[in-house]
């Protein structure tokens, strides 16, 4: 027990209590103002709000703000369990009448759904390993060698970042046919990996700025050469990293709808084509829709939850740094 | 014989190098040579060059033009509302301290979920007849009745509405990055305003929004560049329409290849949008970025 322990400072005790709630952060012995009202105040440090009912009205506020947030989604799977016919009623209702997995059974049993999500997994897994061997050298070389032209290429993959799909994703299309290669996972992960791949060479930069010179310096004395030392010293170090940029990668190729649209047609087909699809062409199948599209969305967002420290890493270090 | 240094790091960067020059600089130099033809939509058909009149057919048509506006008006949108809704969000994170962790997390779910997939529950949700908002906003006694606002089928608003899903989706990439540069902001610094006394919007104009500037002048860009490719979701929500007043730029090319079937227009479009964008994207980088320095 620390000094700041309430029990151990007699009158003041009264004034410092504090709810089980806030263990994390040291209680504060503020004193109470003088005309004697009660006050309760967590330890507040820099930005963080100190009086309780300034507390209470910011958790209000965010509750708000978490059910407008959350409940787009979450009508989503309610309507995906609701019967065919009661998706469509008017007035709409919130909850399902009746819960049912007709709209599931019915998504999923179409011919060629099931197909494409085997197309999504095995193309965003392409990408990302094209992603990672063509970006984890790169990085490599532009950080550790700092030289003019490795200056001009992370300049220049930047810029790649922001050429619209829809200008290169036709051009791109009638290549892959030209070569043989239309209404492939393979082309489509080409595709999907010009888009990660600036994003992957920024992101390893990144990381491999934070590794210490002295660790590859050390392992060339011991005579691992230059590739060797990069294998077995580096990437260990810098394996969080990969993991980091490999949840990217894949992200952005599992949920990419532009160059799939343009590039697969029938036995290439990802999933996000097919929820499209349901709009034109078995008119306005709003329950199959909705199922698809959550069993579509329920894996990554169970993946974020788990893998949520390394993404909040990489999207603060992708943008907040440089 | 042993490499130079500089020699082996060109090797390390040739295959992304490589990479990028067949994907992503020829597919583009393809685009700019197709500008200058009129191309016969049928594979094999003619290709005559007319060397301009592409470009001059682009801009005299009103859908063009019309489509450089609405992309400029929806961006603005987009960033605006985000920056403020991701700003508000970070602040109040940043007030409730550790013990808002978890709900951090949570906010950051729609970041995972496909654009199309957005595009989609949030037309579902303002669609004409069954869509839930109108309905909400009738039961609480808003509107006379239920279709009252066409949020995807009336000209003056749709380009609004469409941007909805792109800003919930979003909006938690803002809220994470101010977040993290609320953090860097030292804490001596807060005390010694509020001890003089600086009340809550002098704290927040005079010494919160300048020290997250660097912060804010990135998230900005990434965002703004993207919201002016914005595509899946306003193609799912309405296609461009009702009366084109949705058809941004993205799209018009995009309806300009494949519907109309007129590569050379809509390469000439692209290649002017292409342009528009790494103009922005250059300034942006050279003025405010500056990758590879030192801090």
């Amino acid at each position: 027990m620390s000094l700041a322990d309430p029990r151990l400072q007699g009158p003041a005790a009264t004034e410092t209590t504090m709810p089980t709630s806030t263990v994390t952060s040291p209680p504060s012995t503020t004193a109470s103002n003088g005309n004697g009202a009660r006050r309760r105040r967590y330890h507040a440090e820099g930005l963080e709000a100190g009086k309780r009912s300034t507390r209470t009205l910011l958790w209000i506020l965010l509750a708000a703000a978490m059910i407008f947030y959350g409940f787009p989604f979450l009508y989503l799977l309610f309507t995906s369990f609701k019967t065919p016919i009661d998706t469509i009623a008017v007035p709409p209702t919130i909850l399902p009448r009746e819960w049912t997995l007709e709209n599931y059974t019915n998504a999923l049993g179409r011919s060629g759904v099931l197909a494409s999500f085997i197309n999504s997994a095995q193309t965003a897994i392409i990408s990302t390993v094209l992603s990672l061997v063509l970006a984890v050298p790169a990085a490599y070389g532009i950080t550790r060698y700092k030289t003019p032209s490795g200056r001009v290429f992370i300049m220049a993959a930047l810029v790649t970042r922001m050429v619209p799909p829809v200008a290169i994703g036709i051009p791109l299309a009638s290549m892959m046919s030209s070569v043989g290669l239309a209404d492939t996972p393979i082309a489509l992960s080409i595709a999907h990996t010009t888009i990660s791949l600036p994003l992957s060479i920024w992101l390893m930069s990144s990381f491999f700025e934070a590794v210490p010179q002295d660790l590859e310096e050390a392992a060339t004395v011991d005579g691992c050469s230059r590739l060797g030392a990069l294998w077995r010293v580096v990437i260990p170090v810098v394996s969080g990293g990969i993991a980091v940029t490999a949840i990217f990668a894949f992200l952005a190729s599992w949920n990419e709808f532009l160059f799939a649209l343009l590039m697969t047609a029938v036995r290439s087909q990802t999933t996000p084509v097919v929820i499209a699809n349901f709009q034109t062409q078995f008119g306005l199948d709003w329950g199959s829709m909705t199922a698809l599209a959550a069993v579509y969305s329920i894996p990554v967002i169970l993946l974020t939850l788990l893998l949520q420290r390394k993404i909040v890493a990489g999207m603060t270090l992708g943008a907040v740094k440089g | 014989m042993r490499i130079s240094d500089r020699r082996f790091a060109v090797l390390l960067m040739a295959p992304a190098a490589l990479f990028l020059a067949i994907f992503v600089a020829y597919p583009l130099f393809r685009l700019v040579a197709d500008s200058f033809f009129k191309i016969s939509p049928i594979a094999g058909g003619p290709r005559d060059f007319v060397g301009l009149d592409n470009y001059f057919r682009a801009f005299a048509s009103e859908a063009f033009m019309g489509a450089g506006w609405r992309t400029l008006a929806y961006t603005l949108v987009v960033v605006t509302l985000e920056f403020a809704l991701g700003l508000g969000m970070a602040l109040l994170f940043t007030m409730l301290g550790r013990n808002s962790q978890i709900w951090r997390t949570v906010f950051l779910y729609p970041l995972m979920i496909a654009p199309i997939v957005a595009g989609l529950l949030w037309k579902f949700l303002m669609i004409d007849n069954f869509g839930l908002i109108g309905t909400l906003m009738h039961q609480a006694g808003l509107l006379a009745n239920p279709n009252q606002i066409g949020w995807l089928s009336d000209p003056n608003i749709v380009l609004f509405s469409v941007a909805i899903p792109d800003i919930w989706l979003t909006t938690s990439f803002m809220c994470l990055v101010l977040f993290a540069g609320l953090q860097n902001i030292p804490g001596d610094l807060i005390e010694a305003a509020r001890l003089d006394g600086a009340r809550a919007p002098a704290m927040l104009f005079r010494i919160i929004l300048p020290l997250l500037r660097p912060v804010i002048a990135v998230a900005l860009v990434v965002r703004g560049i993207d919201a002016a490719r914005a595509f899946d979701t306003i193609l799912i929500q309405t296609n461009g329409g009702p009366q084109s007043a949705s058809e941004t730029m993205s799209l018009l090319i995009y309806r300009t290849m494949i519907r109309f079937g007129d590569p050379g227009l809509a390469s000439a479009m692209g290649t002017m949008y292409l342009l528009a964008m790494l103009a922005v994207a250059f300034f942006a980088v050279s003025t405010i970025w500056r990758p590879g320095k030192d801090n």
